[in-house]
């Protein structure tokens, strides 16, 4: 299957520092990609710069085949290129109800943007009035994804989905973002723990210091080169 | 795990990959876009301070000489810098306000959006076929 998204030779930097050494990556239409690595390694780098966010020193960056490299990030989202931003990315002084309707500038009405959310996260409906600011991590995130989804992405970017949830609610997200990737979208994860999304990814990729140390497959044997890359020793 | 094969736009038959891809070929895209706007809009403040430096500059030079040459070539450049200046203000404003537009028409359309609701709740909530009890 041809990729939607394509990272290739990819080099970028933050105040002149260069932080992506050449990183190569693909996302298949319905794959989830779990790009994972420690503190610094430049996962949400390479994950705004696939979104058109940051700009890249070189290489290229290909959506549906075409090289859109150093095109505006507003096109990109405008042709279905959505990143969830760690921290969610929700407005915490409005109502539920108010940050799914400031999707309405997709193009869907108010009541097609509730029924996706409230369809795919229940919780949300009830919780419709109330202010997102005071609502538990999980349910913020879920907002946050819903808020995504009503722009009908065809590529889902995801920075740090888990950070600051239990295990339980992280495991239902991912579940979501599987049958999300089921639907057709390119999905790419960045994560910091891999345990959970090793569960559902179809691919993943080792980011250390800028460069793609290790890729493969979940079930390839890539947890045991995982831990021997965390750890230090040989699989 | 998930499967790879997307499911297809039931009304089109077209899966939103192949919506994506086709328009994405569709999408305009300028060649080098990356940074045009932000270009011209540092241009056009590097050229209204650069202009009005030049303007200013103009008038010491022909306000420290005797000699009408060169007091018309300060007016000549004087007045090149204002006109500079002009073009300058005008591109900044140009770029900048295209920003503040954008979110000032979101968030007009955010507002309008939240009215219509609120009207057609209450429209909904009235029994349309009773006589109105106040009429207006």
């Amino acid at each position: 299957m041809n990729a939607l998204l394509e990272l290739r030779d990819v080099r970028a930097a933050h105040d002149g520092i260069t932080v992506l050494h050449g990183v190569d990556l693909s996302v298949a239409a319905g794959q989830v990609v779990a790009l994972l690595g420690p503190n610094g390694a430049g996962k949400t780098t390479t994950l705004r710069l696939a979104a058109g966010i940051h700009p890249a020193q070189s290489g290229q960056l290909l959506l549906g085949g075409r090289d859109v490299t150093g095109v505006d990030a507003r096109d990109l989202a405008r042709a279905g290129v959505c990143l969830i931003p760690e921290g969610r990315g929700v407005f915490p002084n409005l109502s539920v109800r108010d940050n799914l309707q400031m999707m309405t500038f997709t193009g869907r009405t108010r009541a097609e943007i509730e029924e996706i959310a409230y369809t795919r996260f229940p919780v949300l409906a009830s919780r419709a009035s109330q202010t997102a600011g005071t609502l538990s991590g999980g349910e913020q995130q879920m907002l946050a994804l819903a808020r995504g989804l009503a722009t009908d992405p065809a590529v889902l970017l995801l920075d740090e989905l888990s950070m600051g949830l239990a295990p339980l609610i992280v495991t239902k997200l991912y579940e979501q973002v599987a049958e999300i990737a089921r639907q057709g979208v390119a999905v790419l994860i960045v994560e910091q723990f891999a345990a959970a999304v090793l569960g559902i990814a179809d691919h993943a990729a080792v980011l250390v210091r800028g460069r793609v140390e290790l890729q493969g497959s979940p079930d390839g044997g890539l947890r045991d080169e995982l831990s021997a890359l965390y750890l230090g020793s040989s699989a | 795990m998930t499967s790879t094969e997307p499911r297809p736009d039931l009304a089109s038959g077209e899966s939103r990959a192949d919506r994506f891809v086709r328009e994405l070929a569709e999408l305009k895209i300028p060649d080098p876009a990356a940074a045009r706007a932000a270009l011209w809009l540092r241009l056009g403040a590097t050229l209204m301070v650069l202009g009005l430096v030049l303007a200013v500059s103009a008038y010491f030079v022909s306000h420290n000489t005797q000699n009408p040459l060169d007091q018309r070539d300060g007016l000549a450049l004087g007045l090149g810098g204002i006109a500079g200046s002009v073009v300058g203000a005008a591109l900044f404003l140009r770029y900048s306000l295209t920003g503040f537009l954008r979110f000032w028409m979101a968030r007009q359309s955010y507002d309008l959006a939240v009215l219509a609701d609120r009207l057609s709740e209450r429209d909904l909530a009235r029994d349309l076929t009773s006589t109105d009890p106040a009429p207006r």
